[in-house]
């Protein structure tokens, strides 16, 4: 069984991203859409901890987009035709509410 | 050399929005339900709770210069014969309330109509048995 | 075989109707006979401190809703070690006795095991 896990929220003064790299499994990926794109920003802790985990991470191409994210090559900028995809592709869905 | 066809099944998806109309997860939980269509999937029903019910809202003005996401959704769900349930008691609980419900209260405000449906939570769970996937917006 | 559903519940109890709203699914889904297990982490923790008070802000106290969860065949109860050592509560010694306590690792496991998951 794998999940695809997708959070929304700033990991800034939020717990939900650290909470979700507690508990992903190493068959999950992890899509971040919204403010939780914030966590691409270059030299800040979550995008460290990204980086040091080496899961599979998406983000939503239109909210890395907005806010001028540089997409990392250790991420993949996804559509919601692709976002449709992935949540086919992994068992089920887990989005941080 | 041989031409694959690949035939990719169609899978059932229960959406439920937790989040009211001017949060961006609506939007995108609106953007994600239309790609499943164009996919060609099924959704076998949108289930909006908490804050969602908001989406059901025949009384929120957007302004002009934003989206319109009431309207969006009521065209969606419209056009394609979705079944779009709010749940009643977190609808009741917002003031989102239809004729029936504002009759049976002695509240002034009708907020619902059609297509929307009030119903309970038995409905979500009967969608989650349903699909084949639930995909949860809300929060942010 | 009907799909099994886990609720993860990461609000404080009276963070707004949160705490409410993901228990009314659990309660919805044992009233339906279905099979739910419902995960307390985070904030979520909080719900299962002792000795609450809801009427000092005129709230629901949700802790009979809590205990009634088996009589609605509810059993799959469970929290994070974790989330509850940080926030100062015993793990051990939470208001929820059949809460079983679980490491990071467990709750991997455990999400894995259900068809579909809310967490809110």
């Amino acid at each position: 069984m794998s999940t695809l896990h997708v959070l929304s929220h700033s990991p800034f003064g939020d717990e939900r991203l650290s909470s979700c790299l507690r508990v992903i499994g190493a068959n999950d990926a992890l899509l971040l859409s919204g403010d939780a794109a914030y966590a691409l920003q270059p030299g800040t802790a979550p995008f460290s901890a990204l980086h040091a985990r080496n899961l599979k991470l998406f983000v939503l191409a239109e909210d890395a987009q907005a806010r001028a994210l540089q997409v990392p090559d250790w991420a993949e900028a996804i559509d919601y035709p692709a976002f449709v995809e992935l949540s086919i592709h992994y068992d089920k869905v887990n989005s941080w509410l | 050399m041989t031409a694959v066809l690949l035939i990719e099944s169609v899978m059932k998806f229960a959406i439920a929005l937790f989040s009211a109309a001017h949060a961006p997860s609506s939007r995108r939980a609106l953007l994600f339900a239309q790609a499943a269509l164009a996919g060609g999937h099924e959704i076998v029903r949108l289930f909006f709770y908490q804050d969602g019910v908001y989406n059901a809202s025949g009384s929120v003005v957007t302004p002009q210069d934003e989206q319109d996401l009431p309207k969006q959704w009521r065209n969606f769900v419209t056009e394609h014969q979705l079944d779009g349930v709010v749940c009643i008691a977190a609808a009741l609980r917002r003031g989102v309330l239809n004729e029936e419900e504002a009759q049976r209260y002695q509240r002034e405000t009708v907020a619902v109509g059609a297509p929307w449906e009030l119903s309970g939570l038995g409905q979500l769970h009967d969608a989650v048995q349903d699909a084949d996937r639930l995909i949860c917006f809300g929060g942010a | 075989m009907a799909k099994s559903l886990l609720i993860i519940s990461r609000q404080a109890p009276w963070s707004g109707p949160n705490a409410r709203e993901a228990l009314d699914i659990v309660l919805a889904g044992g009233a339906f006979d279905l099979p739910i297990g419902l995960l307390f982490l985070d904030d979520g923790v909080f719900q299962l401190a002792n000795e609450q008070n809801a009427k000092a802000l005129q709230q629901k106290d949700l802790s009979a809703n809590l205990q009634a969860l088996p009589m609605f065949g509810v059993e799959d109860l469970f929290v994070c070690g974790e989330s509850a050592a940080t926030r100062g509560l015993d793990p051990e010694n939470l208001s929820l006795e059949e809460a079983q306590v679980l490491t990071a690792q467990e709750i991997t496991a455990l999400i894995d095991r259900y068809d579909q998951v809310i967490t809110l």
